[in-house]
């Protein structure tokens, strides 16, 4: 028999609290649904003041997006001056003296496909501003991760503001910027490096702070004063992680790119998947989106390329007559051109629509198999999304479940989970008896129906619990701040869709991530299609779960596990693979399984890569929520998507932050605990 | 003045026919190209005939709400073709300021309403009249819904009439607020391949019109200043007002292009002509540079006074 620990009381209590709250609130009525005339709206006032920043200094804004736009200007110039054979061959050559020819030939189909396809204007478009924004944004990232990684009182500033700038979705930030910089291609641009610096920060100070101290000592014993040992011991020992921020900083400033498209301005490849999806053209839209993909990971690999090489290649003599030797054949390609038309414009009639046939096919599936999609949908549906939503006591119905829920059923459900949590306190796992009563309430009364004074008093318990009174304290500010302004319900269905999501991305993407470390082949498979996944505009990610599956949560949750389960695998692979390779070898030689390896070496060693994964996987979740509104989800998103229609900068922003209030929340919630978890391993603490 | 930059170099010199340039012949007109086709086609159109007129024309790809705060700064000069029952925010307060400056009707004439595949007559005998929807609505029903039958509406950014007027009318139908306009177009073309119920809140001239067929569900009368939701009930029901489609231009517009305005006045469109024309780019896949040069060398009697 277990002892009940005083905190596992306090869960208790909350529990009889809840069901208490749930079933006879009685006078208590205002903490079961917050009374509408206790609502103080903020959005009025955020207006004004935001009127008042755009009189007062809208001319400064004006100024620097006129600025802003020159470098485009001349970018998208040249791209569509030089012939595409030209452009073709240059990428070719740098993939090739990156990384070599099968990057060259890599090269070679992504533009052949940009131009046979038919959108070459709009992909070099595109191309222009991602080619001004990334560097900018890397700039930006890089010069505020050192500062953060020398300066404490810095990375208290910085660190909210980069979970602002990534949780406060696109969308809502898009108006403010529109309003402060005009219309035009600025509004891309800016967006696009707000939205992609935050990576490059966050690897920065990750790798920087992971250089062993043996490794600073020895670069201090040689005599190195700060810059070198900044820029020869620290800089070369974080590079391969700064670089997993570099790389991710390209993805999503090609991502943002796409999503600033809405506002117009360009003729980019963001906008014909914008409109080829608003006329629901599936085979289209997802060729067109295949464009910025191709991009993404050509990108990708020739940075990733040209970075890892050794430095001294890089400026040797002969990496330099290989560049005159480049510059040589691009002129004759050029003057070739010339004479060739079909080198300078890709002929009509070799573009290739296999379009058509898509979109056919994809009618013809859903004709098929609409009873096995059908089946799919209404399980996840009554079985997992409606009693996490709406509790077991409204989604347990003769048309659902095939029965009613009657108060003998109901009985036995308390029954049962009291026999089972007995069980485990009489085997002295209390823990786990709170945690089986806690998830059978919930289940039961729902998340969104849950009163939220109760959803509130458990948040604040939890941060309290793993992160102490300081995160309690702003726990119950932030959801207090959201229950004030009359935000709550909305929030409670942005909580409840997002964590199923997260949940599911976490299983399943921490198990492929693992897998992937251990298989070669695995990786080589996973990594292009968790690239795919991340660069596609998520519009598109949207179009076939909404063909297959309608409008609706379900299509909403599919987007939210497409999209955020990149960053689970990816963290957990780089984790495994990235361990100090003396620990593994004498846990091998002491003679552990290959399963005791992975379970107790390996994936503990490799925690705060998996956590910050985690923490990833909730911040692009919440980023998603805002995409799955245009499929008819309620909550934050759809908010965040009123405003941008209406223009009302308030509305957006109040939704946004609410956004953001809940994604710090759970930031911070899964930190502390990887923390503990690895003080009581007695690991050295790895904490971003 | 800011830069708009076009992949294609857009500009249009087509003044061969006047001997001499209108004012402002060097200053291009900068037009709105909105997501959609219908607008695309009205454009150009547009676009074309100022071309013969003698001015130079930009195309600017440009977002549905955002393109007003930029007609307003004079980045963008002129839209033919404005729906008023999705403007947002910005456009009523730059039309109240005078920085937007409305020209006319173009001569759409929108219907909106609750539409849906002819298949459905079959399995509710009374369609099209909205009275039939009383006794069928199980037809109608999904799993999310039953036994209430589904509707379709629009985004909920668009606006609620329709859960308004299911409410007004005790109409036993779930409203399920339909996302985005592919969003709806994708469900919509999904449930017509497997001949599932369908019932849709949409509008025309739209090109889903030109590639199906789709009922319109008639309500007891029509009037223009019908509101949704509003002092109807079962048995007195007029549905929905008819949005109108505008032409606007920015403050500047006629001082600098004093002799383009009386076009921009007289330019108009019906849904027929717009309708033919969508069908063509989206269905034929003919390119929409063709489609408009084409209509413009077939029909000078048409437009031949709106150029003078």
């Amino acid at each position: 028999m277990a002892r009940i620990s005083s905190s596992q009381y306090l869960w208790l209590g909350l529990l009889v609290l809840a069901l208490i709250l749930h079933f006879s609130p009685g006078p208590l009525g205002a903490f079961v649904t917050y009374p509408t005339e206790w609502v103080v709206s903020v959005t009025d006032q955020m207006n004004v003041a935001m009127r008042w920043f755009v009189d007062a200094f809208g001319p400064v804004f004006k100024a620097i997006g006129w600025l802003l736009e020159w470098p485009v200007f001349a970018a998208q110039k040249i791209l569509a001056f030089l012939p595409w054979s030209v452009t073709c061959f240059i990428f070719m050559a740098l993939s090739y003296l990156a990384s070599g020819w099968r990057l060259a030939l890599f090269a070679l189909a992504a533009m052949l496909y940009m131009a046979g396809i038919g959108y070459w204007a709009e992909s070099m478009n595109s191309l222009a501003i991602v080619l001004i924004s990334v560097p900018m944004a890397i700039a930006v990232g890089f010069g505020l991760g050192v500062f953060g990684f020398y300066s404490k009182r810095a990375r208290r500033i910085i660190m909210p503001l980069l979970d602002l700038l990534q949780t406060i979705p696109a969308f809502a930030y898009l108006l403010p910027i529109l309003i402060l910089f005009g219309f035009g291609t600025t509004v891309g641009l800016v967006a696009s490096v707000l939205f992609a610096f935050p990576p490059t920060v966050r690897n920065t100070i990750l790798g920087l702070r992971a250089v062993s101290a043996e490794i600073i000592e020895a670069g201090e014993i040689s005599g190195a004063n700060a810059r070198q040992l900044f820029w020869k011991v620290r800089f070369p020992a974080a590079k391969s992680q700064i670089l997993l921020g570099v790389n991710q900083t390209t993805m999503a400033a090609l991502s943002m790119v796409i999503i600033a498209s809405i506002i117009g301005g360009t003729n980019d490849i963001g906008w014909e998947v914008l409109s080829t999806m608003r006329k629901a053209q599936f085979g289209e839209s997802l060729l067109a989106g295949f464009v910025i993909a191709l991009m993404a990971m050509l990108l990708d690999r020739i940075t990733h390329a040209f970075a890892t090489r050794d430095r001294a290649i890089s400026s040797d003599e002969k990496a330099l007559k290989s560049w005159h030797l480049v510059l040589a054949i691009a002129g004759a390609v050029w003057l070739l051109s010339l004479v060739v038309p079909a080198l300078a414009e890709w002929p009509e009639n070799l573009v290739f629509d296999p379009a058509p046939a898509m979109n056919t096919g994809l009618e013809n599936f859903i004709l098929n198999w609409r009873l096995v999609l059908e089946a799919i949908k209404n399980s996840a549906f009554f079985f997992v999304m409606l009693p996490v939503k709406i509790g077991l006591i409204q989604a347990v119905s003769p048309f659902t479940w095939g029965f009613a829920l009657t108060p003998v059923l109901s009985f036995a459900y308390a029954a049962a989970l009291v026999v089972i949590a007995g069980f485990a306190l009489v085997r002295a796992r209390a823990a786990m008896g709170v945690t089986v009563l806690l998830i059978g309430a919930t289940l039961y009364i729902g998340l969104t129906t849950m009163p939220w004074a109760v959803v509130l008093a458990a948040f604040v318990l939890l941060s309290y619990q793993t992160a102490g009174a300081r995160l309690a304290i702003g726990t119950a500010l932030g959801l207090g701040f959201l229950v004030i302004i009359g935000l709550w319900p909305q929030s409670a269905l942005s909580i409840y869709l997002c964590g199923v999501g997260v949940f599911i991305c976490f299983v399943l993407g921490s198990g492929i991530g693992i897998w992937a470390a251990h298989s070669q082949t695995v990786s080589t498979i996973v990594r292009p299609v968790i690239d795919t996944l991340q660069t596609m505009p998520l519009f598109v990610i949207l179009i076939p779960f909404v063909m297959i599956f309608k409008i609706g949560e379900f299509t909403a949750l599919l987007a939210i596990i497409a999209y955020a389960i990149v960053p689970a695998i990816r963290y957990t692979e780089h984790g495994l693979r990235n361990l100090p390779p003396d620990i593994i070898e004498s846990a091998t030689t002491l003679g552990a399984t290959p399963a005791q390896l992975l379970f107790k070496v390996k994936l503990p060693l490799a925690l705060p890569a998996i956590m910050l994964g985690l923490n990833q996987t909730i911040i692009y979740g919440i980023s998603m929520l805002v995409i799955t509104a245009l499929v008819g989800t309620n909550g934050l998103g759809q908010r965040i998507y009123i405003g941008l229609g209406d223009g009302d900068f308030g509305v957006g922003m109040t939704a946004g932050i609410g956004m953001a209030i809940i994604a710090m929340i759970a930031d911070r919630i899964t930190q502390s605990v990887s923390l503990r978890k690895q003080q009581a391993l007695g690991l050295k603490t790895e904490m971003l | 003045m800011k830069k708009l930059i076009l992949s294609a170099a857009m500009v249009a010199f087509m003044g061969t026919a006047h001997a001499a340039d209108p004012k402002g012949a060097d200053t291009p007109i900068k037009i709105a190209v909105n997501e959609w086709t219908g607008q695309n086609l009205s454009a150009r159109i547009a676009g074309s005939l100022l071309g013969k007129m003698g001015y130079k024309v930009e195309y600017v790809t440009a977002g549905a709400v955002p393109q007003f705060a930029a007609i307003a700064e004079g980045s963008l000069n002129f839209n033919p073709e404005i729906w008023t029952n999705n403007v947002g925010d910005i456009y009523p307060k730059a039309v109240e300021s005078g920085k937007i400056i409305v020209s006319g009707d173009l001569g759409l004439e929108p219907r909106e309403g609750w539409f849906y595949p002819p298949y459905m007559e079959e399995k509710c005998p009374g369609l099209p009249a909205y009275s039939a929807l009383y006794d069928c609505a199980q037809a109608f029903a999904a799993a999310d819904t039953f036994p209430k039958g589904r509707l379709i509406t629009y985004p909920a950014d668009w606006g609620t009439r329709s859960s308004e007027q299911v409410a007004a009318i005790g109409l036993p139908f779930q409203p399920v607020a339909g996302g985005s306009e592919g969003a709806m177009i994708a469900e919509m073309k999904s449930a017509i391949a497997a001949k599932q119920p369908m019932l849709m809140m949409l509008w025309q001239p739209h090109w889903i019109h030109a590639d199906v067929k789709l009922n319109l569900v008639k309500w007891d009368s029509e009037s223009a200043d019908c509101l949704a939701g509003k002092n109807q009930s079962k048995g007195s029901a007029c549905g929905f007002a008819q949005a109108s489609v505008k032409k606007i231009i920015n403050a500047d517009f006629a001082k600098t292009w004093p002799d383009a305005v009386k076009f921009v006045n007289s330019y108009s469109l019906s849904n027929d002509v717009q309708n033919a024309l969508i069908k063509k780019v989206d269905q034929d896949k003919v390119k929409i540079e063709d489609v408009v040069a084409q209509w413009v060398a077939d029909n000078e009697s048409v437009w031949s006074g709106w150029v003078k």
